[in-house]
Order: structure tokens, then C-alpha cells, then sequence
């Protein structure tokens, strides 16, 4: 073993960059991460942290697998922008001849002040964009930037953005998967947010949806006799097949309403700093006016 | 050449190796330093340069900061978040308050001055004192503003624009920048926590 000494250290050096690399530089970076401010409504902190029931609801997850056959990252592949016109400032004319060479079409300069704001750009990438912004800012007008993240997954509507480590901060064990059997559930709080859907599909996955190969959990559940008081909480809307025989009554365990909490607490669409959109326009108010 | 002559030729090249030529191949060396110019590049316009917020599809710090959502929604609205976090408790989610404890917002003489210095003031350093009157009732309980000082300059004029335009309320004065927040925040620097009602009446209502 003349070299023994050297290979020793060849080996050490080489494992002790990647564990630099892989472990202490994230950590550095983000092992202190705390709740930062919604980019957009900035009295609201992210992650808001999962509430007691949801905490539970996690240790169901992963006793149960479910991060076996589900994922909980949203993948992004672009941003494509929309760029408004916000104010066509004082030379109308140099604000047109921008938009021009910015290939955004054709504007008459006198018509420009109208109608404000006004998209001139759509579903652009971010290079035209950040070309057109800065010939309009050039040319005295000021624009605004609508972000729209796109790529397979967020076409799937699997969630509004991609996921970002600040998303993860407030849970201990981290279930990111790696498997897609099902469908990812980093946003399914906000696709599917009805609890009552949660639970049929958790007991019966085929009595919602038709083909999927998800495994049935019936153990989540209690098949009892109806007594003379029947529980409030039963599912009531199983299909027929599905339905248990008359006289008694499906129930959820304690574990199934502990992991539908958790399934109702993933949401990653919040707006943040490193992961920006802009959020969908709010419904107007309601009112009692008659529909036009 | 140190080899007797009369080897046979197939042992030469044990003795000639490694003597004139280099031992990498020139041809090697350029190919790798191709090699690590263009991954040099590549991470230069990929890499993020290892930033923590930089994530695909951004690439640079710089890139991000430009593709900030602007504007966002009114402050009003944030500052509805805002009331809801830290002045509810006391004042209610109608603004009404408690009588006689927690003087009301709505409506209040305080809260709808033409300029907003004497309400950034008591948010900031609290309230607290004899002599306090607000629509008639008579508020001298021992029970005194917390002083907000700990909020950010941008929550609190969101939310003393909230409270003084809400017309929900009753309330239809003009909103507040955070400017104006940090401003008295500098004059009251050095004042001692709770304005007195007193002091407040003192102040000029422009100020």
C-alpha cells in the first residue's frame, strides 16, 4: 500500500466537496429560511404553516405511502408575458415607433393614449418582453408586466407556479416524491377543495373517477350498522356499487379526516419573489343585482 | 538512445517512452479546455450563479427583480389584512370598538383629520391617558394602545388607509403613503411610548 496514503485523500477530498456541495452550501443558503411576505398581497406571510389537524394528517400520508405514487413538485418551463400599457406618457410617437421595433404591431400614435391599460403584447417570451419594456420606458411610457408560468405541469393545472424550496419550510419531513403514478398534489388544496369528494375518493377511488389505479384505503374507514342515530359525518353520495348494504353506514377514521386536512392544506399558488405571477383578477362583487 | 544496438527493435519503445513526448496529447488539452470554456459559459447563462432565489426558468438575480409583479392590488386591500392581524382584537371587525374600553374608528373625529399625522402617531407610539372623548362617550379606562412601532412602514400606511377610507364605515379620508409613515416615524423617534391625548391636541393637525 505505497499509495494508500493518497488514495485516502483523493477519496476524502472528493467526498468531502460533494457533501460541500449537496448538503452544507443548501444549508447555508436555506436551512434558516423563515416566512417572507406574498409578493403581491404583502400583509400576508408564506407559508402560512399547517394547522394541527394537517400536521397529523402528514405522518397519515406517509404511513400510507401516498409519496410513493404522487409528487408534490410543480415543474416550470417558461413564463410567458403579457405587456400593458399603462400610461403612452408624453411622445406618443416614439411610443409607437417602440412598439414597432419591438415587433408588437402596428399602433397609430394618436389612438395609443386610449382605452388605457391596454395589452400590446401577448404570451410573449421574457426576452421580447424585457426588450419591449425597456424600449417603452425609453421611449417616456410605463407598462406593466402580467406573468403567466407555463410548462407541462402547470398545463395539467397542477398548480400556478413552480414549486420553490420556501414552500416546504413548515413541514419536517418533506414529502417531494419521485413517482408519478398519480397525479401531483402540490396544489390539489386549491383543485379539489371539496372534503366530501376527498373521502369518496380516499374509500373508493373508481366511485369518482372512472379509470383511476389508485388502491382503495377502506381501512381509513368504518363500515358500521346504521343505529338509531346515523352519523352525521357518513358517506352519503357513494354510487351504488360502491354503496355499502342498507343498514349500514360508511364512517371516516380519525386517519381520514387527519389526511384530508393535510391533502386540503397543500396549495402552492401563492404569488412570492422567486416564483412571481399574477394572480387571476378576484370575481366582482357579489351583488344582488339581476343577471344581465 | 542508450539502448545496445543489437536489441531486437520490438523492446526499443519501453526505453524511448515517455522521454520526448509530452504525456497528454496536445490535441487532448485543447479539447479540454473547449471542454471547460463551454461549461463555463453554459453556467454563466444557466447557473443562476448559485443564487437561493433563482430558480428555472430565471436565470439571473437581475432577470428576476425585472419580472416582479408591479402595482398588485390597492393598499386598501392590504391593509384589510393588516387590521385583520393586529387591530381587530380591540377596535372589531366593524370598527366600532367596546364602549367606554376601545374607542371606535368608525366615525371617529381621530381617525377622519384632513391629514393623517396625529392618527400615524398614535398608532405608532400607542395612546393612552385622561380626558379621551371620542362621539360623545367618555373613554378613561386604564386600558391603553399598544404602540405598533413594529410594523413596517408599508403595513402601517396600508392600514391607516384602510381604517380612514373605509366607507363601509363611514370613514372617507385620504390614504397614506409609507413615506409619511416613516417620516413621523423619525420625529417620534426619541419620544417616550403613549401619546396622551393631550399632547396629540398640541400637535399641528397638519403636522
Amino acid at each position: 500500500m505505497r499509495y494508500g496514503p493518497i488514495v485516502f485523500l483523493a477519496a476524502f477530498l472528493t467526498l468531502s466537496a460533494s457533501w460541500c456541495g449537496f448538503v452544507l452550501t443548501p444549508q447555508i443558503q436555506l436551512g434558516r429560511a423563515v416566512q417572507e411576505t406574498n409578493s403581491v398581497v404583502k400583509a400576508e406571510l408564506y407559508p402560512q404553516g399547517r394547522p394541527g389537524l394537517a400536521r397529523a394528517g402528514l405522518e397519515v400520508y406517509r404511513a400510507d405511502g401516498c409519496f410513493y405514487c404522487h409528487s408534490q413538485q410543480v415543474d416550470q418551463k417558461k413564463t410567458l408575458v403579457d405587456v400593458f400599457l399603462t400610461d403612452a406618457g408624453k411622445t406618443p410617437t416614439a411610443v409607437a415607433q417602440a412598439l414597432e421595433d419591438a415587433h408588437a404591431g402596428t399602433f397609430s400614435a394618436p389612438g395609443l393614449a386610449a382605452g388605457l391599460p391596454k395589452p400590446v403584447l401577448r404570451n410573449a417570451t421574457m426576452e421580447s418582453a424585457s426588450v419591449l419594456a425597456s424600449l417603452l420606458k425609453k421611449a417616456g411610457a410605463t407598462a406593466e408586466l402580467h406573468l403567466a408560468p407555463a410548462g407541462p405541469d402547470i398545463e395539467r393545472g397542477w398548480g400556478a407556479r413552480r414549486t420553490v424550496a420556501q414552500d416546504f419550510i413548515s413541514d419536517s419531513t418533506v414529502m417531494l416524491g419521485s413517482q408519478r403514478v398519480g397525479p401531483d398534489l402540490a396544489n390539489v388544496g386549491a383543485r379539489l377543495p371539496d372534503e366530501n369528494w376527498q373521502l369518496m375518493h380516499l374509500y373508493a377511488p373508481r366511485s369518482v373517477t372512472k379509470d383511476s389505479p389508485m388502491p382503495s384505503y377502506p381501512f381509513l374507514f368504518e363500515r358500521r350498522k346504521t343505529g338509531q342515530h346515523p352519523a352525521p359525518d357518513a358517506l352519503q353520495q357513494l354510487p351504488k356499487e360502491f354503496a355499502p348494504p342498507a343498514g349500514y353506514e360508511i364512517v371516516p377514521k380519525p386517519e381520514a379526516r387527519a389526511l384530508v386536512a393535510y391533502l386540503l392544506s397543500l396549495r402552492s399558488d401563492t404569488p412570492l419573489y422567486e416564483a412571481p405571477l399574477t394572480p387571476p383578477a378576484p370575481p366582482a362583487a357579489a351583488t344582488n343585482a339581476p343577471a344581465k | 538512445m542508450n539502448s545496445p544496438t543489437n536489441q531486437p527493435v520490438t523492446s526499443a519503445p519501453r526505453d524511448n517512452s515517455g522521454t520526448k513526448d509530452p504525456a497528454v496529447p496536445i490535441w487532448l488539452i485543447v479539447v479540454l479546455f473547449l471542454l471547460v470554456y463551454w461549461g463555463a459559459v453554459y453556467f454563466d447563462e444557466h447557473g443562476g450563479w448559485f443564487d437561493s432565489q433563482v430558480y428555472t426558468p430565471y436565470v439571473s438575480a437581475e432577470q428576476l427583480k425585472t419580472f416582479q409583479v408591479s402595482g398588485g392590488p390597492n393598499p386598501f386591500e392590504e391593509g384589510r389584512a393588516v387590521y385583520a392581524k393586529t387591530c381587530v382584537a380591540c377596535h372589531q371587525a366593524n370598527g366600532q370598538g367596546a364602549p367606554g374600553t376601545f374607542p371606535p374608528l368608525a366615525g371617529s373625529d381621530w381617525v377622519n383629520e384632513p391629514q393623517p399625522g396625529r392618527m400615524i402617531r398614535i398608532v405608532l407610539q400607542g395612546f393612552s391617558g385622561p380626558g379621551l372623548t371620542i362621539k360623545g362617550q367618555p373613554f378613561n379606562t386604564g386600558s391603553a394602545m399598544v404602540p405598533w412601532n413594529g410594523l413596517s412602514d408599508d403595513d402601517l400606511a396600508a392600514v391607516i388607509t384602510f381604517v380612514r377610507g373605509n366607507k363601509e364605515w363611514g370613514n372617507n379620508a385620504s390614504p397614506v403613503t409609507p413615506e409619511q409613515v416613516h417620516a413621523i416615524r423619525e420625529k417620534v423617534k426619541n419620544h417616550p411610548l403613549s401619546f396622551t391625548p393631550a399632547e396629540i391636541e398640541q400637535i399641528s393637525p397638519a403636522d
